[in-house]
């Protein structure tokens, strides 16, 4: 493996790093299909290994704060996902943007007619880009309507790129086929069914109205009839993304009142619902003229399973990290302790993921917490620093579940912390009725 | 007088009608004869016979089977052009959209063809580039790419480099070729690679024929060349 000379910083360099990727794969590409013009018999084996290599070395590169949140949660495989999570959505950021006779050609294949017969009007050039698609705008019998459209072949590439690599995640990480695969699966999964838009226009609607009585949150009227596996057709709302908020220098209070609106947005769905909106991507969320915060995206829902929910919750709101026995017992459920270890290992165990798991849980012990003070997130990245050089964390550890959970509560407070808000943390607590 | 010209033109066009009928359904007979049996008729004379009419007439269509084949693959991109250009947005379109547009609705079109396309390419041997089948196809194909290619370069979308301009509809030819050949071994759901296809391989094709950092090389070049002479002279 090649040294690292240095660590990608800020997230231009980021992309920087995966457009190089994607020109060296292109290159890769070229090579092989140049090699095959000699000799017709070539097989892809090369070709992939190229580009696995390739995707594998800027992978391996990034070590920004989303893979120490991930490294944090002491599941250093949990890096190799978390990366792709990351790179599938810089690369579709970095998609070029749908020319306007595949637009129309995607609305003849789905409604049999050109978007001009569809709706009264309808820009065809794109307003912004979205996760794996972009957005239009349109009207309908005076409604201001977004429309997303689906990159066509997202869904497969997702399925090969996630192969293509595989092989390389068990070199370099000494894990076995099966153990890489359960993290691998629950990836994957998520990812494919944010591909599909009837799922998410559903879940959209079922969301929004779970979510109606929470203060200072909209959400946009979606039109099932109008939307497809690759087209959603819903309200647009007008509004400013988090940074260009932040621009206009919003108020403390109108800060915190954001903030609040986010943390009762995900702690209502934790805890009420079991069952959360998993993609805290600044992306998602606009914040609208009148100071409400509005949720244009769900793509992906993390159902919580009860087996995990109760275990991991009770150890953040109970005195259960005090006493070892139980503390121990939790840890098991959730596999962080398993039954090879030995003595030290448990105790060695126990002790680091105590210090993930108060840090986790700090925000909650009072009922006010104010995300704004670096410190608090000083302490997260030395710890997932620390955590990263640990040779014990080379091994997997932890339930499934934690790679959503995490991505989650990290990246809310990730968002708050850029926000600079204080918010009540009382408002929607864990339940632990059962256990 | 003016009755019996008129009288005459409607003979003419009843006339041409049953031929065109004919012509229809003898290649739609042969389609079905293909692609039910997966071989030729063994000859035009049992062809004829079953179709019920006499091996003479079947020559007033068509000089063989090849074309007939032919006739479908020009009739294809013909209609395919037709669909295109009476879309009302086609004259708002850019040259690329021009093209992209004329590979989304042909794709589109062949899907009701997919059966006899895939037939009649395992037909052709490998490496062909323009198969002699596609030979109609190809001089309708070459007229369209033509005509959106001088909109290009007419609009300065395209850049008009000397003798490479005039094999730009090459390009699109060879574009044709492949975008036909992936068609036809993609397997995903609905296409949709087949899209990715068309919108990535059109796009780098007019990437590559407007105005790029080449261009400004060789004329900086040819400055070079013409002028550092002239400084050299001055040692």
């Amino acid at each position: 493996m090649k040294e690292q000379q240095s660590i990608p910083t800020s997230k231009v360099a980021r992309s920087a790093k995966f457009v190089g990727t994607g020109i060296k794969i292109g290159g890769n590409y070229l090579k092989h299909y140049s090699k095959k013009l000699f000799d017709p018999t070539r097989d892809k084996e090369e070709l992939n290994n190229d580009n696995a290599n390739d995707i594998y070395d800027s992978l391996s590169q990034l070590k920004g704060s989303a893979l120490k949140i991930a490294q944090m949660l002491s599941m250093d495989k949990n890096m190799l996902p978390k990366a792709y999570t990351d790179k599938f959505s810089l690369a579709q950021y970095n998609a070029p943007p749908l020319s306007g006779p595949l637009i129309v050609k995607t609305f003849t294949k789905y409604f049999g007619q050109t978007p001009d017969n569809i709706y009264d009007k309808f820009n065809l050039s794109a307003a912004h880009a979205a996760s794996i698609g972009q957005v239009h705008k349109a009207e309908l019998n005076g409604r201001k309507l977004a429309i997303k459209i689906q990159y066509p072949g997202v869904g497969s590439s997702i399925s090969s790129d996630l192969k293509l690599v595989k092989p390389f995640a068990f070199r370099l990480l000494g894990m076995s086929e099966k153990e890489l695969d359960i993290y691998m699966n629950e990836v994957e999964e998520k990812l494919l069914e944010e591909t599909d838009y009837e799922l998410e226009v559903k879940r959209s609607i079922q969301f929004s109205n779970a979510c109606a009585k929470l203060d200072n949150i909209v959400f946009p009227t979606y039109y099932p009839e109008l939307s497809s596996r690759h087209i959603i057709t819903m309200d647009w709302i007008e509004g400013l993304h988090l940074k260009e908020y932040l621009a206009t220098n919003p108020t403390q209070e109108e800060r915190n009142k954001i903030g609040q609106a986010l943390w009762d947005f995900y702690n209502y769905q934790q805890h009420e619902l079991h069952a959360v909106h998993a993609d805290p991507h600044p992306g998602n969320f606009l914040i609208t003229p009148d100071g409400k915060l509005g949720v244009i995206d769900f793509g992906c829902i993390k159902e919580i399973p009860d087996d995990f929910y109760y275990p991991f919750f009770s150890l953040t709101t109970t005195s259960i990290l005090e006493d070892k026995e139980q503390t121990i017992a939790a840890f098991r459920k959730l596999e962080m302790i398993q039954d090879k270890d030995n003595p030290q290992q448990v105790e060695f165990y126990r002790a680091a993921y105590k210090e993930m798991i108060e840090l986790f849980a700090q925000p909650y012990i009072k009922g006010t917490f104010d995300f704004s003070k670096p410190d608090y997130f000083d302490k997260m990245y030395a710890y997932g620093e620390k955590i990263s050089k640990m040779p014990e964390f080379k091994q997997a550890r932890g339930v499934k579940h934690f790679i959503y959970v995490n991505r989650t509560n990290f990246g809310l407070y990730n968002i708050l912390h850029d926000l600079g808000a204080t918010v009540k943390t009382d408002t929607y607590k864990p339940t632990l009725h059962s256990n | 007088m003016l009755l019996c010209i008129v009288t005459l033109v409607s003979v003419t066009n009843n006339k041409s009608n049953i031929i065109m009928a004919t012509r229809q359904q003898l290649e739609d007979a042969y389609i079905d004869h293909v692609l039910t049996r997966g071989e030729r008729p063994v000859s035009v004379y049992v062809f004829a016979k079953d179709q019920g009419i006499t091996e003479q007439e079947f020559y007033d269509h068509f000089a063989s089977f090849d074309a007939i084949e032919a006739a479908v693959w020009t009739e294809s991109v013909e209609t395919t052009i037709q669909q295109a250009q009476g879309q009302e947005v086609w004259n708002g379109y850019s040259a690329r959209e021009k093209a992209l547009s004329f590979f989304y609705s042909y794709t589109e079109y062949l899907k009701s063809k997919r059966s006899f396309v895939v037939y009649s390419l395992k037909q052709i041997p490998p490496g062909f580039l323009t198969p002699a089948v596609m030979k109609g196809a190809k001089e309708l194909f070459d007229v369209f790419a033509n005509e959106v290619i001088q909109q290009g370069l007419e609009s300065k979308e395209l850049e008009d480099r000397p003798f490479f301009a005039k094999r730009y509809k090459d390009g699109l030819w060879a574009q044709f070729v492949f975008i036909l050949n992936f068609w036809v071994k993609d397997s995903s759901t609905g296409f949709e690679k087949t899209d990715e296809a068309i919108e990535k391989g059109v796009n780098l094709t007019f990437d590559l024929y407007q105005r790029s950092p080449i261009d400004s090389m060789l004329e900086y070049g040819k400055f070079l060349a013409q002028n550092a002479g002239f400084n050299f002279s001055h040692k």
